[in-house]
């Protein structure tokens, strides 16, 4: 497995948000986390990342501990998160933003590179290189939030409700997006309110329930269950 | 009118060193969210290591000017490890912490070199005529530096990876940590330029005002509107709004007095606070 948590608990203060979760992630395609407001999901990409100290259970990537380490160490191992809300630096330009996204990597020839994949990925994002972040629509943002995570070169991705509030469009450019990057080798960790969409692209899936998985298994199963259809599917 | 203009060169000299002061300020406020009270001592520290190093020791001036911005910066470094990286989580706990700062450096200064006013021989006395109006090259210098470090800040800010960081961890430190940028590394860059401008200020302006002590108290007064003014948004927009306030203030000081450009001041900060309700910390609160 390239990606490890095992029996983790992270409180605020003194309430458990995750109370003892186990997750494996494998070296390609895309698992999902969806449960309700409130579940624990991004409590759990957050500790991944290192924005939250672990009170029990330990993280494993590549087979080293990474619970403790800065975030910053962990991006460098190869670790990229986009947060929940996108949080794009809203008086950066796009190209700025993409360019902190590399911040670790020193290769000027490989930035451009990447940064020249990512706007063959983005057209919208190219057209708007030079415009600040802040004035661009929430599906741009999203594109500028995954785009600035992919400038790391990551080995794993995170990410946090990327089709919050946006248009049905929008959600299905998105949808394509992600099954585009774990085409291309970089697994993906998707996190969702949105199961529908979630259960439909990934392979494996964790349903969280106040703090602990309720349920995993290969996300077709799921998609199936009756538990999950009558709670998360609607039906 | 030749008095206008007259005033109009000394206000443009005081705005200069003014502007390096607030930039600092603002610059350590944005990535760190903490006012640093002891701001104007960093300025008054820079003023004592040329009344040290070229008054007492016969340095050239500009090597202790130089030193200046190299000493107050390595300080500032001291105050981010010793001070602000500690109490990082409260900045209140900052800004208090930098008053009690303020007052050891004072009292360092006056054992070291006495509560009297340290003269400084002016390193020239020439002088040039611009239109008119008489500038001294000390106060050139001042002017031509200022334009020099402010131009090369902006520079950084906007071209370099450090740069970009610094204005990125500003906005959005939590996000910025997901891109590998350390608050820490970004805290002490800030605090070395912050702190280091402030130096460079007072060490340039020192055969100028005849330092004393207790000169980083003017300084004080207006910390509090600049970084108002100044310290909502962005990096950048903070540097420009810095600089502007600088010169309103300096200017309304100079053409009338310093509790009208303090009532001015207070003003542009009413009206800041009226256009942008989020008001103080508005910058730091949007997560
Ligand atoms: N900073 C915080 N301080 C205190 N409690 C928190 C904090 N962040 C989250 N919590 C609590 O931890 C629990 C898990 O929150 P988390 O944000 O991980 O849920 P989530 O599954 O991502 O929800 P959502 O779908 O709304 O994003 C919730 O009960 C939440 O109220
Ligand atoms: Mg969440």
């Amino acid at each position: 497995m390239l990606l490890e948590l095992r029996d983790i608990e992270v409180r605020y203060q003194k309430v458990a948000a995750l109370k003892g979760v186990s997750m494996a992630v494998p070296a390609g395609g895309i698992v999902t986390i969806i449960g309700a407001n409130g579940a624990g999901k991004t409590t759990t990409l957050r500790a991944i990342s290192g924005l939250e100290r672990l009170t029990r259970g330990e993280i494993r990537f590549d087979d080293a501990r990474i619970d403790g380490l800065a975030p910053e160490e962990i991006v460098r191992r190869g670790i990229a998160h986009v947060p929940e809300g996108r949080r794009v630096f809203p008086d950066l330009t796009v190209e700025e933003n993409l360019r902190t996204g590399a911040f670790l990597r020193r290769d000027k020839a490989e930035i451009r590179a990447s940064l020249a994949d990512v706007f063959d990925r983005f057209p919208r994002l190219a057209q708007r290189r030079r415009q600040w972040a802040r004035s661009m629509s929430g599906g741009e943002q999203q594109m500028l939030a995954i785009g600035r995570a992919l400038m790391s070169a990551p080995r794993v991705l995170l990410l946090d409700e990327p089709s919050m509030g946006l248009s049905p469009v929008m959600v299905q450019e998105i949808a394509r997006i992600v099954t585009d990057i774990s085409g291309r080798g970089i697994p993906v960790v998707l996190v969702e309110q949105n199961a529908e969409m979630a259960l439909l692209l990934a392979q494996y899936a964790y349903v969280l329930e106040t703090g602990s998985v309720a349920l995993e298994g290969p996300a077709n199963d799921l998609h199936e269950d009756d538990h999950v259809r009558r709670a998360y599917l609607g039906g | 009118m030749d008095l206008l203009w007259q005033t109009a060169v000394n206000a443009m000299y005081a705005a200069s060193y003014m502007s390096l002061i607030a930039v600092g300020l603002v610059m350590i406020f944005g990535v760190m969210g903490v006012i640093n009270f002891a701001h104007g001592e960093l300025y008054m520290l820079g003023a004592y290591c040329v009344v040290f190093l070229y008054a007492q020791e016969n340095f050239p001036f500009l090597l202790a000017a130089a030193a200046g911005l190299v000493f107050v910066g390595l300080v500032g470094l001291f105050m981010e490890r010793a001070m602000f990286r500690p109490l990082r989580d409260n900045p209140l706990s900052g800004l208090i912490a930098s008053i009690g700062f303020l007052l050891i450096l004072q009292t360092l200064v006056v054992l070291g070199f006495g509560r009297r006013m340290g003269h400084v021989p002016p390193p020239t006395q020439e002088k040039l005529e611009v239109f008119g109006a008489v500038l001294t090259h000390q106060r050139l210098l001042v002017i031509v530096a200022a334009i020099l470090l402010l131009a090369a800040l902006w520079a950084f800010l906007k071209r370099t990876r450090f740069g970009w960081a610094l204005r990125a961890c500003a906005q959005d430190a939590e996000a910025a940590a997901l891109q590998g940028i350390s608050m820490t590394q970004t805290a002490r860059i800030a605090m070395f330029i912050g702190a280091g401008l402030a130096g460079i200020a007072g060490a340039l302006t020192a055969p100028l005002v005849s330092p004393t002590p207790y000169i980083g108290h003017s300084v004080i007064v207006t910390a509090f509107i600049i970084i108002i003014v100044g310290g909502i948004g962005s990096l950048e927009g903070a540097v420009i709004a810095a600089v502007l306030y600088a010169f309103v203030h300096t200017f309304v000081t100079t053409f009338f007095d310093g509790v009208i450009a303090n009532i001015v001041g207070l003003a542009l900060m009413l009206a800041v606070l009226v256009v942008r309700p989020t008001g103080l910390f508005g910058a730091k609160e949007r997560a």
